[in-house]
């Protein structure tokens, strides 16, 4: 299959259907990522934003990276960054991943949402670029080095990011019952 | 099996996923980005394997082209309705900016595709262009233009419809009648994939500005081997490698063994105007209610020396007929003739014949219309 550099390098020499054959490819994982970052009526207002970004930038794009998810989760993440900036200080909260909506519609009668609710507490706590590295390990399947390419940052800074973010979780009194909880349940059984 | 904090975090995963149409919204709303950036331009032409565009069916009229070098030989003869390019070819893909051009009908220095003649300001065609320039002063009714192209055969006879729907903002909409017109908006054609479209974005730029610039974009609108706008040097080296890639591909798709000679200068000039006439002829049957876009084509067309004007009357109205001569196709004894109102470039007719196939007329009424109107069958 031809990779997601080459068809991108087609796009800049005109062949425009290359660059929508990046998107097709990309596109649930992108919509996914961006529901979960900012629910999803939000994240089908957006991503389109997306897309057009990307295609301006895609001259930047380096490609010596066969595959572009990252790239275009790091594009995402701006578009994000600039819908979270704009809007009224009244509708920001902490913990990001909590705007997103629509995840279960009956949350009293699933034991997952007391999960959620003490990680996106603990996850508030975090600085915003180890969540970024945590979510994009943790949710998106990426690995460091891909994250890394997201942020825009070395492979180094993001482990170093990734295991802060793990170590405060660890730390934080309520994910740590929780956990305790768990592998206790399990062992148990 | 340890639950660790990678795992609950890896719960948040969950979410609701997007609804397929909001999917094709973003799909669309890059389309239009697409659209408005026009052809993709970089810092370089460089040769790289690429598939060549996909040409949606229907989107651009059949038109005699020539093949050796810009569309790899006999193998990309005949792309033109509904065919789609699907073979992998090694071609040419214009990626820079246009080099600031010798003027048309120079051949030195970084070649801009031209032992075009250079227009002067006398050529009936400028002078036209000029003239529609002068008169598109008011904002037209409506929002789109409409194109009705009937196809006669010698003996008067319908042979085709197609209804051509070219809004102000650019968008295309094609059907072979009323209702299909209709169906068709509400998916409109990628304008990406869509020859005519961006042949008309080509077009539009050449209504303006330096004439020989305009020529090398309109002919690198889709990719080709030509190498215009490199040095003689870097051009000659791609059209070789081009040439071979196309014996190549002959070979492999054809079983055609017979060594070919590469084909000479004049051959190539030849392919490059009949690029541009193709092109030309598409953005002004299909796009030509836009005044812009006639202006445009009028003043590419005059850079073509194969061309030629003559005044004529049709229906008793003053009208220009423009012959492309048998040295801008494969076939000498092939033609094409269009012939546009005198005082306003629209096109009124396009007969092409010889080269063994059956003369043919397409006529074109042209009126303006809302998008909304055409939607709701108000038409």
């Amino acid at each position: 299959m031809t990779s997601d550099a080459e068809l991108i390098g087609r796009s800049l020499a005109g062949d425009g259907q290359a660059f929508m054959e990046v998107i097709c490819r990309h596109e649930v994982a992108v919509g996914a990522y961006l529901a979960r970052r900012a629910g999803r009526a939000a994240a089908e207002d957006l991503l389109g934003d997306v897309w057009v970004a990307a295609f301006e930038s895609r001259r930047t794009y380096d490609q010596s990276f066969a595959e572009a998810r990252p790239w275009l989760y790091g594009v995402a993440l701006n578009r994000l960054r600039h819908y979270w900036r704009s809007r009224p200080a009244e509708d920001l909260v902490p913990d990001v991943t909590s705007l997103a909506n629509g995840w279960d519609p009956w949350p009293a009668v699933d034991a997952r949402v007391d999960t959620q609710a003490v990680l996106r507490v603990a996850m508030a706590t975090l600085r915003s670029e180890e969540r970024e590295v945590l979510t994009l390990v943790a949710c998106e399947d990426l690995t460091v080095a891909d994250a890394a390419r997201v942020l825009g940052k070395p492979a180094g800074t993001a482990r170093r990011l990734l295991h802060q973010a793990r170590m405060a979780l660890r730390k934080a009194p309520e994910v740590a019952a929780l956990l305790t909880d768990l592998n206790s349940v399990k062992e148990t059984q | 099996v340890t639950v660790d904090e990678m795992d609950l975090v890896s719960q948040l995963k969950e979410a609701a996923p997007l609804r397929p149409a909001a999917y094709e919204r973003a799909r669309a709303t890059l389309r239009a980005a697409m659209a408005e950036s026009g052809p993709a331009r970089g810092p370089e032409m460089v040769p790289v394997p690429a598939a060549a565009p996909v040409r949606e069916e229907g989107f651009s009229r059949a038109r005699k082209r020539r093949g050796t070098v810009g569309t790899l030989g006999k193998v990309g003869i005949g792309a033109g309705v509904g065919a789609v390019a699907a073979a992998v070819a090694i071609v040419l893909v214009a990626t820079s900016a246009p080099r600031s051009a010798a003027p048309a009908g120079s051949s030195t220095g970084a070649s801009t595709g031209s032992a075009a003649q250079p227009p002067t300001a006398t050529s009936p065609l400028m002078t036209l262009a000029a003239h529609i320039q002068a008169s598109d002063t008011s904002p037209l009714p409506g929002n789109a233009s409409l194109v009705i192209e009937d196809k006669k055969d010698s003996a008067g006879k319908t042979v085709e419809v197609v209804y051509a729907l070219y809004t102000d903002s650019g968008i295309m909409y094609t059907g072979d009648d009323k209702q299909t017109l209709m169906s068709s908006i509400t998916q409109p054609m990628n304008p990406a994939n869509n020859e005519t479209y961006r042949w008309a974005v080509s077009a539009r730029n050449a209504a303006s500005g330096d004439l020989a610039t305009a020529r090398l974009r309109m002919i690198n609108t889709f990719p080709n081997c030509f190498g215009l706008g490199l040095s003689p040097t870097a051009q000659k080296k791609i059209r070789a490698n081009c040439w071979a890639a196309g014996a190549a591909l002959r070979r492999e798709k054809m079983g055609d063994k017979a060594p070919t000679k590469q084909p000479t200068a004049k051959e190539v000039q030849s392919e490059i105007d009949n690029t541009l006439w193709v092109a030309c002829d598409n953005a002004l049957s299909w796009a030509g209610g836009d005044p812009r876009i006639r202006e445009g084509v009028l003043r590419l067309l005059s850079t073509l020396p194969e061309v030629t004007v003559a005044n004529s009357t049709t229906d008793g109205e003053p009208t220009l007929t423009i012959s492309g001569g048998p040295g801008l196709f494969d076939d000498g004894s092939y033609h094409e003739v269009d012939t546009v109102d005198a005082k306003t470039g629209m096109p009124v007719s396009s007969m092409e014949s010889g080269g063994g196939m059956a003369p043919s007329t397409q006529f074109f009424q042209f009126s303006r219309v809302t998008l909304a109107d055409v939607k709701a069958g108000k038409f």
